[in-house]
């Protein structure tokens, strides 16, 4: 049975580059029974640009949700940065029928209007609030032994004031998933450190600097494993781990993954269907023998 | 559309600097009864040990009316956006708020836009998304499309034109 069907709102770093994540979603949402509805149409959520234009940002978001919400349904963005735009966007429109009303003047020359019916999700309200604990650990048939550092990304936590989903300086839910699927995952100094993702934009090697330092103190630490959220957060620990050891000297070698692909993992969803194969840092170790 | 009409929001530009500078001067006239001064948000700025931004000291220039000077100077575009400044500030100043407006003001002006931003900005500007859809590496160097992966086709505007008229439309009207 259907739990919730829900607009899904791939926003671009995901759908140009980071399939693993689309991948894994795609494949343990239905197992949870939540339906993900594809819209056409789409473009990006404007979070990137802010620092250019706040207006490209607030506008972007609007014309979105616009499309989302003529499905009548609610909107599942996996990307905490997306989530971040739509929910400030939300904020200011839903408070504001002057600047809401303007917005729609723009939004109209695609023939799209700006309600503010549809609420949008972020993955640890969908997980955590909408399936719950205990309806993951029904789908747990091979518990994991691992123990993984934990990294939520700046986005999905902060700033509180617009609204996040977890707690901005002791965010437990993915702690607690991970428990659910086996995984121990204690606390770390380094936790709360951004990745650097955003500074790509301009300054790409102090980008790195930032996501080889991280990595560095996680792999000395002894973890198995890094679990996040968010395609930067993840472009950078993974994608770009590489070059991140170049950058800070070190030879990096600690495995990546998206909870989303552990949770397929944890169900004995076939390593194969959930993107293991595209993880450019060294995954093997969790998936060969399964 | 070219770029600097949709950077500059059209020309002569006067409106939008107006703007963005009355903000800056309303922010410039609350802040000083609210600031300590505590350093706080440059205390866990996550820019600050590398690149030497210090958030109390933005707040500060603003202060003083020094607008200029920080417009002028590269330390405005060190925020990596992690928003601890706003979060941990006892006063709940948001110092990342007002680096955006610093930001948006310098491209307005017409400043250098710096690094990637520029080829950001064209890239949503005519297809709607950050970046071309692309065929990546698997760890054993094989390349794959969304197509080779399974995945379905993306997501992006159906009418480019269209799209592009409701951007320049709001870069002509304004907010
Ligand atoms: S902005 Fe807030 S945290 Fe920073 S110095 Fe002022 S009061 Fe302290
Ligand atoms: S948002 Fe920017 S200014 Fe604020 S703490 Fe983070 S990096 Fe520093």
């Amino acid at each position: 049975m259907t739990k919730k069907t829900l607009v899904f709102y791939p926003g671009c770093i995901m759908q140009t580059e980071q399939y693993s994540y689309e991948i894994s979603l795609r494949e343990i949402l239905p197992v949870l029974d939540i339906k993900l509805v594809d819209v056409e149409g789409f473009s990006c959520c404007g979070e990137p640009l802010k620092s250019v234009n706040r207006m490209i940002t607030l506008v972007l978001s609007a014309r979105n949700i616009a499309l989302a919400e003529s499905r009548n349904l609610d909107i599942f963005t996996p990307c905490p940065i997306c989530n971040l735009a739509f929910r400030e966007c939300k904020n200011i429109l839903d408070n504001d029928d002057k600047i809401k009303e303007k917005v729609n003047g723009f939004l109209a020359e695609e023939g799209l209007t700006y309600n503010g019916i549809s609420k949008v999700i972020d993955l640890l309200e969908l997980l955590y609030d909408i399936v719950g604990l205990d309806y993951i650990k029904k789908h747990v048939k091979k518990p994991l032994d691992l123990k993984a550092a934990v990294h939520y990304g700046c986005h999905a936590i902060r700033p509180s004031e617009i609204g996040r989903s977890d707690d901005s300086e002791e965010p437990r839910k993915i702690e607690d998933i991970l428990e659910v699927l086996g995984v121990e995952a204690p606390w770390y100094p380094e936790k709360l450190d951004c990745c650097g993702g955003l500074l790509n934009m301009n300054l790409p090697e102090t980008a790195l600097t930032k996501t080889g330092e991280k990595l560095r103190s996680i792999q000395e630490q002894g973890f198995d494993l890094l679990v996040d959220i968010c395609p930067w957060c993840h472009r950078q620990f993974d994608s770009k781990q590489k070059k991140s050891g170049e950058t800070v000297a070190y030879s990096l070698n600690l495995p990546v993954v998206y909870l989303t692909q552990l949770m397929g993992l944890a169900f004995d969803i076939p390593w194969g269907k959930l993107g293991f194969n595209l993880n450019l840092s060294p995954v093997n170790t969790l998936v060969e023998g399964r | 559309m070219g770029i600097l009409d949709l950077t500059s929001m059209g020309e002569p530009q006067v409106d939008v600097k107006r703007e963005i500078i009355g903000q800056l001067e309303r922010l410039q006239d609350e802040i000083p009864e609210y600031c300590y001064q505590c350093a706080k948000c440059t205390s866990g700025c996550e820019a600050h040990r590398l690149l030497e931004l210090e958030p109390h000291r933005i707040i500060a220039l603003l202060k003083r009316g020094l607008i200029d000077e920080m417009v002028n100077s590269d330390i405005i575009w060190t925020c990596m956006s992690c928003f601890k400044c706003w979060e941990r500030c006892p006063q709940k100043i948001a110092p990342v708020e007002i680096l955006f407006l610093l930001k948006n003001y310098a491209v307005a002006l017409g400043k250098q836009i710096p690094g990637n931003y520029t080829a950001a900005l064209q890239s949503v500007l005519s297809k709607g998304l950050i970046q071309d859809v692309k065929t990546i590496s698997t760890r054993t160097g094989e390349t794959k499309s969304r197509r080779d992966v399974g995945l379905p086709e993306i997501t992006k505007p159906v009418d480019p034109v269209k799209f592009q008229a409701l951007i320049s439309k709001m870069a002509v009207e304004k907010i």
